[in-house]
């Protein structure tokens, strides 16, 4: 795949020179393991090391998240597209400086190997980069690339649904991996972890699993970029990101709003506009 | 001991008439909508059984359940699991091992039995399968394991194409198998140091004292480096086959409640929180700091042997793909570099 390859080469040499010149200490990137050759995010300060740098189509994990980590510190970090949708919602959420980060930017995501939501992706560039790499895809392109999939879950009846979700959250054992992968799961609190009141009981009993699947369902209302980062971390193979891109589909429909498309833009949850009838909220 | 060598079709009438007086788990092919996994289940049909890949999770989802019944109303009434008795097939090495860690720990530790856990326990009979080839990510070999036997299991598979040689060790399983054609002893050996050869290479080599020292350890400026990108997810834990930590808790409504020993992972903030509010584990190198030394300071300290097995679970599972080896070879480095450190034990 010589776009991967292409966009690695890219990657290295920005970071590089960007650790080089001492614009930022760290670089967050994804990297090969020493004894496998899978990707795993690497954290690059040395810039001899910075040839660790890969791109390949198994880099599936979200690295937005780590920012959080290095607050105070001038970082660069690796974005694909929907990673740059996060950063951006982090920046329009004021969790992060801008000028403490510098954002390589994968322009023309090839795409990530079993990630389903990199099926539906219409971004497919940078929404937010200081450097980017990779070659900018064109509107008709990302249109082409479009696969028209059915949502078989939009076509079930309720009964239907109701029979998909409770085979899929009885499988869940509440290992929390969808929630640490999320970006948008940042609190330092969840509601699973407090006992006064208790939302979400220990045991890993069918109805605790919608309880907690739906009440963070409810979080990525406006927030979710539908990045498959949660479906990709799960190691029961669940469709978790179904509710998260429902939730997605149904902010854009409703208030013609999308996260992270602008760093700038207000966010759905902390914004109103005095002439909105609230039809959507009460239907 | 009792040496047998049957082919498949004997083997899948021994399993039928197994069946009629023992409940039969094994590692079955799992289609879950997003991945196909490996996992061990309870199963009718001798076909099912997927002799040839290691299971993604570990039996101890059956020996140690996610949430088990305890007791009622605070009063001592005990759910002992009154099902019949089990016998989990195809178990490796590194997994028999795993179920010995919890053994020392809820039964043959003094200061305290698990009666719920014995009474499961004393149902269950492991029957052992020989490791045909070194799995993506384990390292059994080099933590000082035999893949190829294990002598924890009181029957024990040899797979060798369509053919399978049952070493019975246990006495009380001869009347069960006696009418089986026997397998020559020799052969068998044969087979084993065959076998054995096959698993010399291996890209991880390690040499840290066991069990690490604990003080110097704690202390070290290792674990921030380690656990850089842990998400801090309980998926490590859960899907190890040795981490054995539990939390009580009291369940119900309208007045009935059940106590519940449920897995807790130490990979959570929870984990150790107080309800002062302190918690002595509140970041997550502190918290990877205690995975690796319980298994690698705390257990040997306190029973035989390690608290890992290389399994390689929490490498193939871990969404970010944090690999305990890299974490062990920076131990390693750490102790080098101090000068070769003493085991906590001198």
């Amino acid at each position: 795949m010589k776009k991967y390859e292409k966009i690695t080469e890219e990657i290295v040499e920005i970071a590089e020179k960007l650790l080089k010149e001492n614009t930022v200490e760290k670089v967050i990137g994804f990297g090969i393991g020493i004894f496998t050759e899978e990707v795993t995010p690497i954290f690059i300060s040395n810039p001899e090391n910075a040839d660790r740098l890969v791109f390949n189509s198994k880099a599936e994990m979200s690295l937005a998240k780590y920012l959080l980590n290095y607050k105070d510190q001038k970082v660069a970090i690796v974005a694909k597209p929907c990673d740059s949708r996060a950063i951006a919602t982090y920046l329009a959420e004021d969790l992060i400086k801008r000028e403490n980060i510098k954002v390589i930017g994968i322009n023309g995501c090839p795409g990530i190997e079993n990630n389903t939501a990199c099926e539906e992706c219409d971004i497919r560039n940078a929404v937010i980069s200081d450097y980017t790499v990779g070659k900018k895809m064109t509107e008709e392109e990302i249109e082409a690339k479009l696969k028209d999939k059915e949502d078989k879950i939009e076509k079930m009846t309720p009964a239907e649904r109701m029979e998909y979700f409770q085979k899929e959250f009885e499988r869940c054992t509440r290992c929390y991996a969808c929630r640490e992968a999320c970006y948008v799961c940042y609190c330092e609190q969840c509601f699973t972890e407090g006992n006064q009141p208790e939302w979400v009981g220990d045991s890993v009993k069918l109805n605790d699993n919608f309880t907690y699947h739906l009440m963070r369902a409810m979080h990525m209302a406006g927030r979710c970029v539908n990045c498959g980062a949660c479906e990709m971390a799960c190691p029961e193979g669940i469709d978790v990101r179904a509710l998260a891109a429902k939730m997605c589909r149904s902010a854009e429909e409703l208030f013609d709003y999308r996260a992270g498309i602008d760093s700038d833009q207000k966010t759905l949850l902390s914004d109103y506009d005095v002439n909105d009838t609230e039809s959507g909220f009460m239907e | 001991m009792m040496i047998k060598k049957i082919d498949k079709n004997q083997f899948k009438e021994l399993f039928d008439k197994l069946k009629e007086n023992y409940n039969i788990a094994a590692p079955v092919l799992i289609d879950k909508n997003k991945k196909t996994l490996v996992e061990y289940h309870y199963i009718d049909d001798f076909d099912k059984i997927d002799w040839d890949e290691q299971a993604d999770s570990s039996p101890k989802n059956i020996i140690f359940p996610q949430n088990a019944p305890v007791g009622n109303d605070y009063k001592e009434k005990q759910y002992y699991d009154t099902e019949q008795d089990t016998l989990i097939l195809g178990v490796r090495s590194c997994d028999i091992e795993a179920i010995k860690t919890l053994d020392q720990v809820f039964i043959e530790d003094e200061m305290y039995i698990d009666k719920n856990y014995k009474a499961r326990r004393d149902k269950i009979t492991l029957v052992g399968l020989s490791c045909p080839q070194r799995n993506k990510s384990c390292f059994c070999d080099t933590l000082g394991f035999n893949p190829v036997e294990s002598n924890y299991a009181p029957l024990y598979i040899f797979k060798d194409g369509n053919e399978f040689w049952i070493k019975v060790k246990d006495k009380k399983f001869e009347s069960v198998f006696e009418n089986l054609p026997d397998g020559n002893q020799d052969k068998l050996e044969e087979l084993i140091e065959k076998r054995i050869n096959t698993f010399t290479e291996s890209s991880f080599e390690l040499d840290i004292p066991i069990p690490l020292p604990e003080k110097e350890m704690f202390e070290a400026d290792i674990w921030e480096e380690m656990s850089e990108k842990c998400l801090g997810c309980g998926i490590c834990t859960y899907y190890c086959p040795t981490c054995y930590c539990f939390n009580f808790i009291w369940e119900g409504k309208d007045g009935e409640s059940t106590k519940y020993k449920n897995w807790d992972s130490c990979m959570f903030s929870t984990y150790s929180a107080h309800a002062s509010g302190h918690n002595p584990r509140d970041s997550k190198e502190k918290r990877y700091r205690n995975r690796i030394m319980h298994k690698f300071s705390y257990h040997p300290l306190n029973y035989e042997g390690l608290g890992c097995v290389g399994c390689g679970r929490c490498i193939d599972r871990c969404p970010v793909n944090l690999d305990i080896r890299e974490a062990l070879k920076l131990t390693e480095k750490y102790l080098e570099e101090k000068g070769g450190a003493k085991s906590g034990k001198d």
